[in-house]
């Protein structure tokens, strides 16, 4: 839906635009849907010069086919996959991150949905020395907990020092802000503006649901335009800038059946390409443990019912021997 | 600039309108004035330039910020936010076990929840934390004041001057062993009169009364900027009764956790909640859990559950993102928020003086 305007392609005058204007089209899809030889009768326009700006138009505007082969040779070489540091959950993931796709971590509260996100971000700067962008609208960012994931890893301070560098932070609290960060994002790395250390190869969001369920609700759709304007950052940054996205998402008690669901509804649901349910093995809350059970709920390329048990301990979501970091293409 | 017009705190219905006809970047409205606008779009020349403007301030300070300037959203290295963490305070609570769990002691720039059920000691923890964040920094406290926003009536100013008597008394003893300058300076500053009258109270009848008060609390902030620590006492409350429709409460809810953790985060200052807690009927048994839904649990950062065990109270952190799970018990005196058993013997001066932040304990001061 782009108006016309004058110089938009050659051929389209300012005069032609105000004709067009006062018969009804104006915008590039009006005109390109339109029955030319009628729009030429009215408007008292050349036909010929209709149809050769039209072709010009869709020429410029509209999307090209690609076939299957070359965007699978275009995937091969352009997808990196990530490890995150836990072998336990790279085999969740089949063998970790993947660039170009959104995956979603869900969880009850205190189920270690922050604890992973700062264990991927650790393992991302300093086993594999790529930045990572940590998005954080809930306040669960303790860089104290960083560091001791990072001392984890390595005993050595300064490598300690250079993987905390690597990690930048933005504290948003509102969904605009949210969008004005990964706006800029886009931008800073469209207008090539290096950082001083290189690309963004990860983007945590933690979490998405905090910004948007104030939103959502109520007779009013702006928060599921919202939500989807805020989908569609997400995945372009994914795909076009080769960025493998994780988010956070609550969940809410299903009216119903009374099991938890992922909350955001149905719409986000289709946002992710990877969905992990995070839970603890307890019931209560009376004993401590730091035992999670992380189970597979939604995925393009394993079969979902995969559980996996992490230990959200000292040592980060670890084993007892730090994981051997995958393939990074 | 690239933006999508749909992503400015615009209304949604000059939203609309704008979309219908046929804008989609911030670029194509940049290059109009506000005459051709409102001819476009067919509304007043005072609301499209209210929208232009809207729009290029938002581009302007993205510009800035791409020139290289991270300050204006926030943005910095994982290192940076280390070195501000490290030189931040705690609030002690005055129970050495719990603020051992709590890695110190309540932090500042999050949401501290504390549930439990009736008659446990939240209100007193709430009381303790208002006098506490006051103590002044040479015995190691952040010498802030404090903002107590009351839903239920529960705050009691007798109650608040013997626990704010006994502090005053502690730290008294602490500086005749030490025998220092600034202590004894301090000290003139910390009386009863001063503490009571660092202690801002709003009293909340209904959600509407509370969320106007969070509403407008950033103004009162900016005025009083010593504050370091916000109260709800009772947010469930106001939000228990009352209410048909509960996806409307959610969102409240919700709006309103995001509030505070941004004055949190914008002021430097801890935001402590305390939450009812609710009956849930499962299959075979039924099990206390904190009220106001499972939405509620992800707006605090830190939960504190408080529960009985026979006769002895005890205090679970039930959620942190830097701390273990653990229950400790702790007591209720007359005195105040205290351990159940007697701290360790007090330090050397010479041990204070490495570490000044520490608070150094006494132990003849504290009855059990």
């Amino acid at each position: 839906m782009v108006i016309l305007r004058a110089g938009l392609c050659p051929g389209l005058t300012a005069e032609m635009i105000q004709l067009l204007k006062a018969n009804g089209i104006a915008t590039v899809v009006d005109l390109v849907s339109s029955d030319l030889e009628e729009v030429a009768r009215k408007c008292s326009l050349s036909y010929k010069a209709l149809v050769a700006v039209r072709r010009v138009l869709l020429a410029q505007f509209s999307a090209f086919p690609v076939n299957g082969a070359d965007l699978y040779e275009e995937l091969k070489s352009s997808t990196a996959i990530l490890s995150t540091g836990s072998r336990s959950l790279d085999r969740l993931l089949d063998s970790g991150l993947y660039t170009g796709e959104v995956t979603e971590l869900t969880g009850a509260p205190g189920s270690g949905k922050t604890q992973v996100c700062l264990s991927i971000a650790v393992s991302t700067s300093h086993d594999l020395k790529q930045n990572v962008l940590y998005v954080d609208s809930t306040g669960g960012f303790t860089a104290s907990r960083l560091l001791q994931l990072a001392q984890t890893r390595t005993g050595d301070e300064e490598e300690q020092v250079e993987a905390l560098q690597k990690i930048q932070v933005a504290r948003v609290f509102d969904v605009y802000k949210m969008l004005d960060v990964l706006q800029e994002l886009r931008c800073s790395v469209s207008q090539q503006v290096l950082s001083s250390s290189g690309p963004v190869k990860v983007l945590v969001v933690d979490s998405v649901s905090a910004v948007i369920c104030p939103l959502l609700g109520g007779r009013q759709a702006e928060g599921l335009a919202l939500m989807m304007q805020l989908a569609r950052e997400l995945k372009t940054l994914a795909r076009e800038l080769s960025m493998a996205v994780v988010v956070t998402n609550h969940v809410t008690r299903d009216g119903s059946s009374g099991h938890l669901k992922p909350a955001l509804g149905r719409s986000w649901s289709f946002v992710p390409s990877t969905r992990v349910l995070l839970e603890s093995r307890e019931g209560t809350w009376g004993k401590a443990s730091t035992r999670r059970i992380a189970s597979l709920t939604k995925s393009s390329r394993q079969p979902t019912g995969i559980e996996v048990e992490l230990d959200i301990g000292s040592c980060g979501v670890l084993e007892e021997s730090p994981a051997a970091s995958g393939e990074g293409r | 600039m690239q933006r999508d017009v749909g992503s400015f705190p615009l209304a949604p219905g000059l939203r609309a309108k704008l979309i219908g006809a046929g804008f989609q970047t911030a670029q194509e409205l940049l290059e109009i004035g506000p005459c051709e606008l409102s001819k476009e779009i067919g509304i007043s020349k005072e609301d499209a330039l209210e929208t232009l403007q809207i729009v290029r301030r938002e581009c302007n300070s993205n510009a800035t910020k791409t020139a290289g300037d991270p300050e204006a959203v926030g943005k910095c290295t994982a290192l940076e936010l280390l070195a501000q963490e490290q030189a931040q305070g705690f609030i002690i609570t005055f129970c050495s076990a719990l603020d051992d769990i709590l890695g110190g002691g309540v932090q500042l720039t999050k949401i501290t929840e504390i549930c439990g059920a009736p008659g446990v000691g939240k209100t007193q923890l709430c009381m303790q934390l208002a006098v506490d964040v006051q103590i002044p920094e040479c015995f190691g406290g952040l010498a802030g004041e404090a903002v107590f926003i009351d839903t239920e009536g529960s705050f009691m100013v007798d109650r608040v001057v013997d626990i704010a008597t006994a502090c005053v008394q502690h730290c008294q003893l602490i500086a005749e062993t030490h025998q220092e300058e600034d202590f004894q300076k301090s000290l003139e500053t910390f009386s009863l009169e001063s503490i009571l009258s660092h202690i801002y109270y709003f009293r909340c009848h209904d959600y509407t009364e509370l969320l106007a008060q969070v509403y407008l609390l950033p103004d009162f902030l900016s005025e009083h900027s010593k504050v370091r620590l916000v109260i709800v006492d009772g947010i469930a409350f106001p939000f228990r009764h009352d209410f048909e429709d509960l996806s409307l409460r959610t969102r409240l809810l919700n709006g309103l956790a995001q509030q505070l953790i941004s004055i949190a985060n914008a002021h430097k200052l801890a935001v402590v909640l305390t939450n009812q807690m609710t009956t849930r009927i499962g299959q075979s048994q039924s099990m206390l859990v904190p009220a106001l839904g499972e939405s509620w649990g992800h707006a605090a950062t830190i939960r504190l559950i408080f529960h009985w065990d026979n006769k002895q109270r005890l205090a679970t952190l039930y959620k942190s993102p830097s701390q273990k799970e653990s229950t400790v018990p702790f007591h209720i005196t007359p005195h105040g928020f205290r351990d159940v058993h007697p701290p360790p013997p007090s330090q050397t001066p010479a041990e204070v003086e490495i570490n000044p932040r520490k608070r150094p304990r006494i132990e003849g001061d504290k009855q059990q």
